[in-house]
């Protein structure tokens, strides 16, 4: 059967899965404020882990208070946050998964405007481009600290008892924002050349193996073509594929287990999670467009006034409408796999087995990572293993899971996915099922 | 100072009907979005509740708690919607008198007046089928069926307190919920049994009192919190004026005849409004965190306009800002619980800034009221009873009436942001996040 492939296991550096499928890293707002762990987040892991995947790459897991992307997340910023990571980890790994912590610094990046923090830090000064949230460009020893809040929250995950770690370089985080030639500014040794923009990266990969050593599992996301002009035609282009790949060969010298595609130096991103702009989702919770930051009645206008919400979603739309949601960065990742020696996995819509056992077979990756159709179908690494090739309710690629989030409890939102409007609610709510204390 | 210790005004006991309250002040009805979405409550509620109960306070007021998910004001609070929810009051209940405060559900249902739209449910139950005026919610008109469900909701809810051997229960009848919606003639436009008269208008209320009353018996406490005048024209004048106090007193009457044990004075037929919480309109924290006025409901490009655009946003934080000025923020409702307490022969509670020893103590020797609440002063010193206690008329760092919790509540945690209350901006920042510090590893939930 074509789609054994998929159920060998995959050896990256010193981590062995049992398949060739990861849960990308998504998450709900499910933790408190102050970046501490609850049960519910627990529940959350351990449902994609029964539902069969190898390894479960976590929600970003900020490494500092000041790089949080949006309130509500679990940090790993302190020693005292480990026993949270330690019984996540333990639960993950009663159903044979394992668990990789993706390390994060959302740099400028943010979905709601930071209490503590109200100014980001990034490599340069100018605002972020979607909500304009303002930045300040980082000193010599704040990116020292950065490296090693880096170092630290690795440190953490193993002390913590998990199986590695995965360093966000991706979608517009604060290594993005050194990496990409469409932010990165400056005019030290931080910036300019390829070389200079990667330095951080390849800082931060270097002091977290000299925390974790040899022997335990560091991966690193990247955004191979972050097509900046995508998001507004007026932006430029950033790194192209053949910069990315001089890069991941850089990565894997200085000591990276495998690479993870994806793409756009923004998030949302056309190209990543690609397919549909639910704009009238957008309109009633995605509030901080309209509320924080500098471009709020641009963003007001764009997404609320016909014709330019409309004009908006075909334009995001384009890319998907060229290559399709499901393998968009097999291309990419191929070029990758190409160029480098240790394994390549890739994000962007995989949920059809033929698709996916396609894609490692031919070579364009080892393993493939999946957020929004496992958000639908938690159970799809077992659908596959029954032998269905697609499930029964695919994900339909609407995006409503992304721009809910922020005010609603991540889940699948696509009503026609379900009997009822009250069916859908009564899943999304089941997360908090087991989550009252006492 | 009395051989009574300080302040014996307010020291002394409060005894309702069927409850005995150690003094005078209770914390009115206020919280953070701490509990899951799913409406089951979380340990950081319990730690919030009682870090007043251990500043002294006579007894808390929950926060809102819906007695049905359609009835949410906005997600992330405790309900009391099923008796699955029974074991984490009984909990909640238990760690409050441990901390040596009485605790009083507060029951409630919101209608058409939300802060966040539900996904649960798209459109509001009310009165009336009128969108309302702050975010253009959507509503429908409430069938016949569906009040008695909403009535039996009430009752289930009560029920549920009794079981979780809570100390009392207050129905959120004010500030423009959906009891409101029916006594304000401001917003009930029904031509059947429960519009046009004040009779009709109380009708709802008053079938809410007798089932619960039925379903607790008559010896569980039982209070109503009424908005004593809608002050409709606070904002504009040319607003309808909504319910008068005589028509609030007239309805006072009837809520005792009911059965119930004790009044508790607000005011404004909307939430938030001029007077309640009245203070300062927060423009720089409402346009940062307040978003769900600019994306949800039918009104957005007003509001868009309104609060972030000059000179229109100042225009209007003067005009909200004119009922204070002319009242003034502490004690702004005594007047109204003077005259509903001049008629009815329960005891009175009035709520409205209270945060200065000699002014409760004055107001309850005067015979103006026979305790007070407290929400944003508790949030700035949650120690303030105790501080009382010890004989200081007022906190060192009083509450300025700012309204910065209030708009900031809808993103981030529940705390007091005045950040010129603390010595820095971070000292401000963990005194907030602090009310996280006790939650538990999962690993000790099992």
């Amino acid at each position: 059967m074509s789609s054994d492939v998929i159920f060998q296991p995959l050896r990256l550096g010193s981590l062995t899965l049992k398949n060739r499928v990861l849960r990308s890293s998504l998450a709900g707002r499910f933790d408190n404020y102050d970046g501490s762990g609850t049960p519910v987040r627990i529940n959350w892991d351990v449902k994609f882990a029964r539902g069969g995947v190898g390894a479960i790459i976590s929600s970003n897991a900020p490494v500092h208070r000041r790089g949080r992307l949006v309130p509500g997340f679990a940090l790993i910023d302190r020693d005292d946050r480990i026993p949270f990571f330690r019984e996540l980890g333990k639960r993950v790994h009663e159903y044979d998964c394992k668990y990789i912590v993706q390390l994060n610094h959302a740099g400028r990046h943010r979905d709601i405007g930071d209490l503590e923090f109200p100014k980001g830090l990034s490599s340069t000064d100018r605002p972020e481009p979607i909500h304009g949230f303002e930045c300040e460009r980082m000193t010599r020893p704040q990116i020292e600290e950065t490296v090693d809040a880096f170092a630290q929250g690795a440190r953490r995950a193993r002390e913590a008892g998990l199986d590695g770690v995965e360093v966000a370089g991706g979608n517009g985080v604060l290594v993005t924002q050194f990496l990409s030639s469409a932010i990165n500014d400056r005019d030290d040794e931080y910036g300019g050349s390829l070389e200079n923009r990667a330095r951080f990266a390849l800082q931060v990969v270097r002091a977290i193996r000299v925390q974790v050593g040899r022997d335990f599992y560091v991966g690193f996301k990247i955004s191979v073509d972050e097509c900046m002009n995508e998001v507004f035609p007026w932006l430029r282009r950033g790194n192209t594929p053949a910069d990315s790949v001089q890069i991941c060969k850089w990565l894997e010298e200085a000591g990276v287990d495998a690479i993870h595609i994806t793409a756009g130096a923004a998030f949302p991103h056309p190209r990543n999670p690609p397919g549909t702009m639910p704009l009238r989702d957008l309109v009633r919770t995605y509030d901080t467009i309209a509320a924080s930051g500098r471009y709020t009645f641009r963003n007001y206008v764009a997404f609320r006034t016909w014709p330019f919400s409309s004009i908006f979603r075909w334009q995001w739309e384009r890319p998907v409408r060229r290559v399709g949601a499901e393998g968009i960065n097999l291309p990419e990742s191929r070029a990758v796999k190409e160029a480098v020696s240790i394994p390549v996995l890739c994000g962007g819509g995989f949920q059809t087995a033929s698709v996916v056992a396609n894609a490692i077979t031919s070579g364009a990756c080892d393993g493939v990572t999946i957020a929004r159709s496992l958000l639908a179908n938690p159970n799809l690494v077992e659908l596959w293993a029954q032998g269905y090739d697609r499930p029964p309710r695919p994900c339909t690629y609407v995006n409503k899971c992304l721009a809910n989030f922020l005010e609603h409890p991540l889940a699948c939102y696509e009503e026609s996915r379900f009997d009822s409007h009250d069916e859908m609610m009564r899943e999304a709510l089941r997360v908090y099922e087991t989550a009252e204390g006492r | 100072m009395t051989e009574n210790g300080h302040w014996p005004a307010i020291f002394q006991p409060l005894r309702f009907r069927n409850l005995e309250v150690k003094n005078r002040l209770f914390r009115s009805s206020i919280s953070g979005r701490f509990d899951n979405y799913d409406g089951s409550g979380t340990e950081t509620r319990i730690d919030w509740d009682v870090k007043f109960a251990r500043g002294g306070i006579g007894a808390i007021i929950s926060s809102n708690t819906p007695v049905h998910p359609r009835g949410l004001i906005v997600p992330n609070y405790a309900h009391l919607d099923s008796d699955d929810r029974i074991p984490f009051y009984v909990e909640l209940g238990r760690r409050v008198r441990d901390g040596g405060a009485k605790y009083i559900v507060q029951l409630a249902f919101s209608g058409r007046q939300r802060d966040i739209p539900s996904v649960l449910y798209e459109t509001g139950l009310s009165s009336t089928d009128k969108a309302d005026p702050i975010h253009g919610f959507p509503c429908e008109r409430m069938t016949r069926a569906q009040i008695d469900e909403v009535v039996d909701a009430f009752a289930q809810a009560a029920r549920r307190a009794r079981e979780a051997e809570l100390d009392g229960i207050e129905i959120h009848g004010c500030n423009g919920y959906l009891i409101t919606q029916f006594l304000s003639p401001a917003i009930n436009d029904r031509n059947d049994e429960y519009g046009g008269s004040l009779e009709n208008r109380a009708r709802f209320p008053l079938e809410v009192v007798r089932a619960m009353r039925k379903e607790i018996g008559d010896d569980f406490h039982l209070q109503f919190k009424i908005s004593a005048i809608d002050d409709g024209k606070a904002l504009f004048p040319w607003a309808n004026e909504g319910t008068t106090v005589e028509e609030s007193i007239q309805v006072c009457k009837w809520l005792v005849e009911a059965g119930v044990d004790g009044l508790h004075v607000s005011a404004g037929y909307v939430f938030p409004h001029p007077r309640n919480p009245a203070g300062t309109f927060p423009i720089s924290d409402v346009i940062r965190s307040y978003d769900t006025m600019l994306s949800s409901g039918k009104n957005t490009f007003r509001n868009y306009l309104m609060f972030r655009t000059p000179p229109i946003n100042k225009v209007f934080a003067w005009a909200w800002e004119r009922r204070a000025r002319q009242l003034g923020v502490e004690g702004i409702n005594l007047e109204l619980a003077r005259a509903v307490k001049q008629v009815v022969d329960v005891p009175v509670l009035c709520a409205g800034g209270f945060q200065t020893a000699s002014v409760i103590s004055k107001a309850i020797e005067d015979g103006s009221v026979d305790g007070v609440t407290m929400g944003r002063p508790l949030i700035a010193n949650p120690d303030l009873p105790n501080l009382f206690r010890e004989g200081r008329d007022r906190a060192p760092k009083p509450c300025t009436y700012c309204n910065k919790c209030l708009i900031n509540f809808v993103e981030s945690p529940l705390g007091c942001y005045e950040e010129a209350r603390y010595d820095s901006r971070e000292a401000m920042v963990r005194e907030i996040v602090s009310v996280y510090e006790g939650a538990p590893l999962p690993s000790e939930l099992e």
